[in-house]
């Protein structure tokens, strides 16, 4: 479960000081499917990186499974991340020197976690993507779904509580971002996890269970 | 687990960047191994001057007659003569002693055939061969009952010198010495120089002592070799025999030098020797390191979006930095395992160039081993820190 109270987020670029996020209020229950809808610019992407703890609000308050985060130290917060947080990108993010099995193990490496442990955990991540065929494939031999896949793999291999994506299927073409949409749908019923897609497309915006819309630096419920 | 994580990353992404690894492990491998080659170098150079010493015997002295000049209490040195007789006679006073080798040293023209050159003669007692440590080739060397005979001994240098002229055999053959006829008896193998032996042996001959005083100058006894007994102590030597001296021939001051001295001196001097050599070639290793700290850089700076990555996915700062040093450690200790080969190469080549005796030195080994890894943590540490310490956000930015 999330909880963020009057977050707000100034940039200082030389003299000027901008702010971003206008105490923005949000509660997700876990479980949930929310999508952060809005035009670009208009710091969605500061909102999640915020949320994902590799940013600091200027002020406001994080409750993340009920803890305050905000003020922890980097190394907490990168330990959280590791453990609480999967990630999603809109252009993937995988490592090109890497099969898609070691793509996949990356976070469990940050747990100390035994080659052998994170190959198989990693292995049964990607058949519940339908990727267990591509294992020892690298990036680069995939498409562009597939390594969506792969990086969707990536983010649930921790078991974390909560996805964070961003634009996942912006890089995709319509039919192959359904199919992306749908397998977020669908891990979202198996593991239960709370998903947060930002996007700035309406018909995904829809498919989720609920959708708030980011304007000027403040959030507002879509109904 | 994290370690062995990252030596496999390390690996991959070496192999990756194939150019710029390789021009790192040139500059590593020319670094370690310019110190690997100076120190052997070195450790050869002091085996070998210490080996000319050592085989003489460590139990061997030399004694010099002083030039006059002041003596400690400042006045005049007396320069009384050394006779034959008061040399042999130390033995005798001076228990530490059990054998001496007098000799004379004297310079003239030699002529066979109307051929002259210069060189040496030394007149020498029949032990002079026995303290040396010289080895006879043909012949026989000068006997104590040649007396006033005009025999002489041949050192290596003048028998190739006689061969040029066309003789094939030495024992028997005459030559001039200072228009004095020398029947050669006995020829001397090559000798190598150094040590405490008298260095004129390879250039000259060794004429009896008994004869010397036939000749106008260097007739007088300059130096004495002696042989103390076995596991006796040079410094309580050396006393007897200043003091002998001081009675034997009215106040002469005589200087007495031992090989274990010398040795334990140059062996100082040598250490000193091997670590300028091993300083001179850290200084190519600086260079080489520099190098790989360039090349790491490069890597922290093209790897940024990977940065930013690992750090999304819960990487530490701490990770992010080990898996940096260990990429440097790693190319640093390949590049030194090729160096350690490298250096060895080169000291070997140097040794049989300058015909001393090779020997790996396990030490320069071990010191190329621990040297390449401190230069990897080193020269990676800064690059490391820098990409320990990128924003995340900014990193994942970064093309």
């Amino acid at each position: 479960m999330i909880t963020i109270e009057n977050i707000h987020k100034t940039y200082q670029i030389g003299p000027l000081s901008m702010e971003i996020l206008k105490g923005v209020n949000l509660t997700v229950e876990k479980g949930e499917f929310l999508s952060i809808v809005g035009t670009s610019g208009c710091g969605k992407s500061t909102l999640m990186n915020i949320l994902g703890l590799l940013d600091i609000a200027s002020s406001g308050a994080y409750f993340l499974d009920g803890k305050e985060v905000s003020d922890l130290s980097d190394h907490q917060h990168s330990e959280t991340r590791n453990k609480k947080i999967g990630f999603a990108f809109q252009h993937f993010y995988l490592l090109s020197r890497l099969t898609a099995l070691d793509n996949v193990g990356l976070p469990l490496i940050y747990r100390g976690m035994s080659e052998r442990e994170r190959r198989q955990r990693s292995a049964e991540m990607l058949k519940k993507v339908g990727m267990d065929h591509r294992q020892h494939h690298k990036p680069t031999e995939l498409s562009g779904g597939e390594q969506q896949r792969v990086a969707i793999a990536r983010a649930f291999v921790g078991k974390p509580s909560i996805i964070l994506a961003d634009e996942p299927t912006g890089a995709l073409d319509t039919r192959v971002g359904q199919e992306i949409m749908n397998l977020f749908l669908q891990l979202n019923e198996e593991e239960g996890v709370t998903i947060i897609i930002i996007t700035h497309d309406p018909g995904i915006a829809r498919q989720c269970k609920r959708a708030v819309r980011m304007h000027d630096g403040l959030l507002r419920e879509e109904l | 687990m994290i370690v062995k994580a990252n030596i496999k990353e390390a690996t991959r992404s070496l192999i990756g960047a194939k150019q710029r690894t390789l021009l790192a492990l040139i500059g590593i491998f020319v670094g370690i191994g310019s110190v690997i080659a100076m120190v052997s170098i070195g450790t050869i150079v002091q085996e070998e001057a210490l080996r000319q010493f050592k085989e003489m015997g460590t139990d061997i002295l030399t004694i010099n007659k002083g030039y006059g000049g002041r003596g400690p209490d400042g006045t005049q040195r007396k320069s009384g003569t050394i006779t034959l007789e008061i040399a042999e006679n130390i033995p005798r006073y001076c228990p530490e002693i059990i054998a001496v080798a007098p000799y004379t040293s004297t310079y003239g023209t030699f002529k066979y055939e109307g051929k002259k050159w210069q060189g040496p003669a030394m007149g020498v007692t029949g032990s002079f061969i026995d303290l040396n440590k010289l080895k006879l080739k043909k012949g026989r060397f000068v006997s104590d009952l040649d007396e006033q005979t005009y025999f002489c001994v041949i050192g290596n240098k003048v028998e190739e010198k006689l061969r040029s002229f066309g003789i094939t055999t030495m024992v028997g053959t005459e030559m001039f010495f200072q228009n004095k006829l020398f029947t050669i008896i006995g020829v001397i193998d090559d000798t190598p120089a150094g040590g405490m032996r008298p260095y004129e042996i390879n250039e000259g001959i060794m004429i009896p002592i008994a004869l010397v005083r036939r000749f106008e100058q260097g007739g007088e006894i300059q130096n004495i070799i002696a042989r103390m007994k076995p596991e006796g102590g040079h410094v309580a030597a050396s006393r007897q025999i200043t003091d002998y001296f001081q009675k034997a021939v009215k106040g002469l001051a005589v200087r007495v030098r031992s090989a274990e001295e010398i040795i334990n001196q140059m062996q100082k001097q040598m250490r000193l020797f091997t670590l300028l050599l091993g300083a001179i070639g850290s200084i190519s290793l600086i260079v080489g390191g520099v190098g790989v700290m360039n090349v790491m850089l490069v890597s922290v700076a093209e790897r940024k979006k990977e940065i930013g990555i690992r750090r999304a996915l819960g990487a530490q700062r701490g990770d992010i930095q080990i898996q940096f040093i260990i990429e440097s450690i790693l190319l640093c200790m390949v590049g030194g395992l090729l160096g350690i080969g490298l250096g060895i190469g080169a000291s070997y080549g140097i040794s049989i160039f300058s015909k001393w005796h090779f020997a790996v030195s396990y030490d320069a080994i071990l010191l190329g081993v621990i040297v390449s890894a401190v230069v990897g943590i080193f020269f990676g540490f800064y690059p490391a820190r820098q990409a320990a310490r990128l924003n995340p956000i900014e990193a994942l930015r970064s093309e």
